[in-house]
């Protein structure tokens, strides 16, 4: 069961000629990939409980602007600048959960462009405002992160 | 308003607890009101480091005592931590970054390793290859370390639990990457490229953290490393701040593993994530180390115009085509029978080019085109996937449409920190290799070197392990966990809380984000692929200027909790350190080798032509010709650097198992 799952993810993935460039060069007959899913799981960043909003406010600015991969210091950095202000406590720990949850980046990279399916603990109303700014409609430039 | 002269003196008040050594420092000072007015009270495994005194002007200090401290946990900070946790060494990883959000992340390729699962291999091909590569600038005693070692590396990642591809006989897959060859070139394109589909990068992070949380490894997540501590010629630590509260950590150890990537930040175009500041370097640098050969820069041709992401190649063999100010398809100039498709360096090289001679696009004429929309637009998403969604989602650019801005963007820093082969740090007097006791590095901060002047693709994952690894084993082989470790001076650290105060409270009229993008242009502009004696010059002078400009910075946000402006100052005082190094590396290399070319000493210079028989020949001195690194010290205070040399070590580890690879032209 868990293998047709598996199966169903990749041809998903490969039939949709999305960002992964990289997974369609790779793909080849005779090559099997591992699971998506990873063999252990490792801790999440840990939760802060008693922080004010401020400060948890404070903390998803650093965190966002600092992900590993630039396009996620950007998608991420041009979002909380436009939109964190705005936040409801509870928006801001959805916004949390969604970028200290996945252990993998590039999940949040391709769920957002709309590349993968996104699992139901992330299909919340700061997913859908993150795919409409992933979408670009105004055409803005985001080449450099927002000044702070 | 505040300087460092201000701070006059610290009180050093050391209260043992539970084993650990609290000291709290305090500021004296006149004229800062610090805004600290939240409780300082640490938690976890900080819990004995209360500090009471919670409004006051303290900054308070807390010391850890460890067999082995690393700094980064990317996968070479991440290796070694495994490593030495499980040699039983009471290990700290510091980390800016939660571990999975290090820039390993983004590598999507893979790692190369002489398996052979594919076809014969040979570890002795992949070296061939790897020394061809460096242009004949690499260390061969490291490269002959490198790819012996891969193979064990790779399989030990796979027992460890990384789960890489496989054929269909259960190997593991190993696919084709560039610049890979069998028998010594002669023998076609090899399979050497190990992967875990297309992200291996994450899968390495994500493997080695587990794996190393099985043992009692303690990480120091979000702590912003600030200084090496060192005392009488050796490192005996780090100092870090602590993002989330502020504290001050002394981390005293026997050993300091420097694992903190590299410094793409210093240009405007780079492809590495935001956090790659070359914090590691830096800190070598300010305790008086030199770097090496900082002035070799990997450049990719197409990487979109200040956002850097990668703009495959497979878009010009596609029939997509680089357009200037006037529309004009100018690689047909430069390049007339490959056009388009003509070699990374000439393309990066044209671009430029006709950047210099006014023929850029945009404001500020500071980039070119790539022209896409000429072509079906089923032809793009079907061949091109990915392509239109990057081009949108970061420049706003229809590729159905409209031309995508694009710029030589840096992907890959060849020079860093110096170290042996065991990746122990070295320094050099009179000429000779002298190893910095208590220190090493590893991963894209150190130059070991096996990339020399060029990396190959697939082998920076490889340097990652092995010399992650090697740098454990080390460690291991010389030193006993809980061992006794040299005394630190009770003020240890004071120059560091001090610029951290000074940057703090930095009231100057230059935001840093203004400053760093200054910066970023100017080594842009003057030190990225065209480079000659004027252009570099102008860039030096330039560069001198907004070194002082460190002196105005402004920081708006005085606090010290998630302050991400304080740290972003404390990284381009890290991205100074490094470009100044670079720029004036690349002004003073007087030839072409590898990824440095010069457009005013266009050949290779080395001990002999090696384009006509040696036979006959006289050999040159050392101070005559340029196959050697580089060695860089700055000042920090005025910027100024100074070089030195350190010559090629061509030896090998032990000649009966591979011989020294002779330098020859380069030519693929």
């Amino acid at each position: 069961m868990i293998s047709s799952k598996i199966l169903n993810v990749t041809r998903q993935l490969r039939s949709k000629p999305g960002i992964l460039q990289s997974f369609s060069r790779l793909s080849s007959s005779d090559m099997i990939d591992p699971p998506e899913d990873p063999v252990f799981t490792i801790p999440r960043p840990i939760s802060r409980e008693g922080e004010d909003l401020e400060q948890r406010k404070a903390r998803l600015i650093y965190q966002s602007r600092k992900r590993g991969m630039l396009e996620n210091d950007l998608l991420l950095s041009t979002f909380v600048a436009k939109y964190l202000h705005t936040f409801t406590p509870t928006q801001v720990d959805l916004y949390d959960k969604l970028i200290n949850g996945p252990s993998n980046d590039w999940d949040i990279f391709y769920w957002a462009s709309e590349v993968k399916e996104i699992p139901e603990e992330y299909n919340t109303e700061i997913m859908k405002l993150l795919k409409l700014h992933c979408k670009n409609l105004n055409k803005e430039s985001r080449i450099r992160q927002p000044d702070l | 308003m505040s300087s460092i002269l201000k701070l006059q003196s610290f009180i050093v008040r050391g209260v043992a607890n539970n084993g650990f050594n609290k000291v709290i420092l305090y500021l004296r000072q006149t004229s800062i009101t610090p805004i600290c007015s939240r409780s300082l009270h640490l938690n976890v495994d900080r819990n004995n480091a209360k500090c009471s005194d919670a409004s006051s002007k303290a900054y308070p200090i807390v010391d850890h005592t460890y067999d082995a401290v690393v700094v980064g946990a990317g996968g070479a900070g991440l290796r070694a931590a495994f490593g030495l946790v499980a040699e039983g060494f009471k290990t700290a990883v510091i980390t800016k970054l939660f571990p999975t959000r290090s820039h390993t992340v983004a590598a999507q390729g893979g790692i190369n390793a002489a398996l052979g699962n594919m076809e014969e291999d040979q570890w002795q091909w992949h070296m061939y290859d790897t020394v061809k590569g460096s242009d004949w600038l690499g260390d061969q005693d490291a490269i002959h370390y490198m790819t012996r070692e891969a193979p064990k590396a790779v399989i030990e990642l796979e027992n460890t639990g990384m789960p890489f591809s496989r054929t269909t006989e259960g190997k593991i897959y190993q696919r084709a990457f560039g610049g890979q060859s069998l028998k010594f070139g002669k023998g076609g394109q090899a399979h050497r490229c190990c992967c875990v589909a297309d992200r291996t990068g994450h899968s390495l992070l994500h493997t080695l953290y587990g794996q190393s949380l099985k043992y009692d490894c303690h990480y120091f997540v979000e702590y912003f490393a600030l200084d090496l501590i060192m005392e009488d010629g050796e490192c005996r630590g780090v100092i870090a701040l602590c993002l989330e509260d502020g504290t001050i950590h002394r981390f005293r150890s026997k050993n300091t593993i420097l694992a903190t990537g590299g410094y793409g930040r210093a240009f405007f175009s780079c492809t590495s994530a935001h956090t790659c500041t070359g914090d590691g370097t830096a800190m070598v640098a300010r305790a008086g180390l030199p770097s090496q050969d900082l002035e070799f820069v990997q450049f990719h041709p197409t990487g979109i115009y200040g956002a850097g992401c990668l703009i495959t190649e497979g878009c010009r063999g596609e029939g997509g085509y680089l357009i200037n100010s006037q529309g004009e398809r100018f690689m047909e100039r430069y390049a007339p029978v490959a056009k388009d498709l003509a070699s990374r360096d000439v393309v990066s090289r044209s671009m430029t080019i006709e950047i210099r001679e006014g023929r850029g696009c945009g404001p500020e004429k500071d980039h070119v085109f790539l022209q896409l929309h000429h072509l079906p637009a089923e032809q793009l998403h079907q061949r091109l996937p990915g392509i239109s969604e990057t081009a949108m989602i970061f420049a706003g650019v229809d590729v159905t449409r409209e031309p995508i801005p694009v710029l030589p963007t840096v992907h890959y820093n060849m020079g860093g920190v110096p170290t042996n082969y065991k990746g122990q740090v070295l320094t050099n007097c009179n000429d000779e290799d002298v190893v910095v006791p208590g220190l090493y590095a590893c991963g894209e901060a150190a130059s070991c070197s096996v990339h020399g002047a060029n990396r190959l693709g697939a082998n920076s994952l490889l340097d990652l392990v092995v010399f992650g690894r090697a740098c454990a084993l080390t460690i291991a082989a010389e030193n006993k966990p809980g061992e006794a470790i040299g005394s630190i001076k009770a003020n240890a650290g004071e120059e560091s809380v001090a610029n951290l105060d000074w940057c703090r409270y930095a009231a100057g009229s230059i935001p840093t984000a203004d400053l760093r993008l200054q910066m970023q242009k100017t080594m842009q502009s003057h030190a990225a692929v065209f480079r000659t004696e004027d252009v570099l010059r102008e860039g030096i002078d330039k560069m001198k200027k907004l070194y002082e400009s460190l002196q105005n910075l402004k920081v708006s946000d005085h606090s010290l909790i998630w302050n991400s402006d304080l740290v972003e100052t404390l990284e381009l005082q890290n991205l100074m350190l490094n470009a100044m190094m670079t720029i004036v590396g690349a002004e003073n290399r007087k030839e072409s080798r590898g990824a440095h070319a010069r457009e005013d000493y266009k050949n290779r210079c080395d001990e002999y032509d090696y384009s006509k028989p040696i036979k006959g020949q006289q050999k040159k001195d050392i101070k005559d010709h340029w196959r050697k690194h580089t060695l860089a010290d700055i000042d920090p205070k005025t910027g100024k650097v100074s070089i030195r040399y350190r010559g090629v070590i061509d030896d090998t580890l032990d000649s009966q198992e591979c011989k020294t690879v002779p330098p020859a032209i380069r030519s693929y």
